[in-house]
């Protein structure tokens, strides 16, 4: 079957445990080579987040995990990246033009 | 890493989450004070009712101390548990998720146990620290001494209550000291009061 090379998740977290302490603990999962945690929304409580998680075989199960214990929950998964390389989406003529 | 070693990282990380240092300092600050206090009051009371028996003096200082520490634990584990359990609920409400099996819940769990455990132990440690004199009051030359070496103890007890108090505060650590001290002769000229209100009250009956 093929890996998991990359996914993004939009989480909703609370504040604590910070971004800094849930990047640390994703980064120690195995298969992960790098973590990206970006904020784009902050409530009185909680916050969203943007999860950018980039490996040689990531497994979606372990990061749920750790995504769970930290109190967070992934309310969509806004990409996947699987197979031998990266690739990003191609661009097609319905794409909004910038 | 050894057990102890990975529950005290635990133990570091859930008070990353639920702040369990701050509170717990400040119990024990607080406590401690009561702890001390309180022993002050009922060595005054003691050495002006007359009583010049070191069992005495232990067996009522080591009571009130026990209870002390009962209420302490009990209080702090009631309305700690209360506070830490309306907070995660306030969390599940914005995360609409049952928080109580997270590192969240489990850092609020270990944070009531904690504090509960400070707020038992500060004055009852306190309390005994205080009492050491009577322990060793044939040692002392007599129970006189201990009464004196307590106050002493008390004081010096007191004085490091206060300057730990204005370590953390960042203030003037003797001006701190001091101010504990204070409550503490207040306290002792307090029980003189009563008794010498009670002793008039006597003759006068």
């Amino acid at each position: 079957m093929g890996k998991i090379r990359r996914i993004v998740l939009d989480v909703l977290k609370p504040h604590d445990p910070t971004i800094i302490e849930v990047s640390a603990q994703l980064s120690d999962l195995a298969g992960v080579e790098a973590v990206n945690i970006s904020i784009y929304e902050i409530d009185l409580r909680v916050e969203n987040a943007k999860i950018t998680l980039e490996g040689s075989d990531l497994d979606y199960d372990d990061v749920e995990r750790v995504i769970g214990d930290n109190g967070g929950t992934v309310h969509s998964i806004d990409e996947v990246v699987a197979g031998r390389s990266i690739i990003d989406d191609a661009a097609t003529l319905q794409d909004p033009q910038g | 890493m050894g057990p102890f070693q990975r529950e005290l990282q635990r133990l570091k990380e859930y008070d990353e989450v639920a702040d369990i240092g701050e509170i717990a300092r400040r119990y024990f600050a607080m406590n401690s004070f009561d702890g001390i206090l309180t022993i002050v009051g009922v060595l005054a009371g003691n050495y002006l009712a007359g009583v010049r028996t070191p069992s005495v003096v232990i067996t009522t200082g080591m009571a009130t101390s026990v209870s002390m520490a009962v209420s302490g634990l009990w209080g702090a584990y009631l309305t700690e548990s209360a506070e830490r359990q309306r907070s995660l609920d306030e969390l599940e409400n914005h995360t609409l998720t049952d928080l109580s099996q997270t590192r969240i819940g489990r850092a609020s769990r270990a944070a009531v146990f904690v504090v509960s455990a400070v707020d038992g132990l500060a004055p009852l440690l306190a309390s005994f620290l205080v009492l050491t004199p009577f322990f060793v009051s044939h040692l002392l030359g007599g129970i006189l001494y201990s009464y004196y070496a307590s106050l002493v103890v008390a004081m010096l007890a007191l004085f490091g209550m206060g300057a730990f108090l204005g370590r953390i505060s960042k203030q003037n650590v003797f001006v701190a000291g001091l101010k504990m001290v204070v409550a503490g002769v207040m306290a002792l000229l307090l029980s003189y009061l009563i008794e010498h209100t009670v002793g008039i009250s006597e003759t006068g009956g």
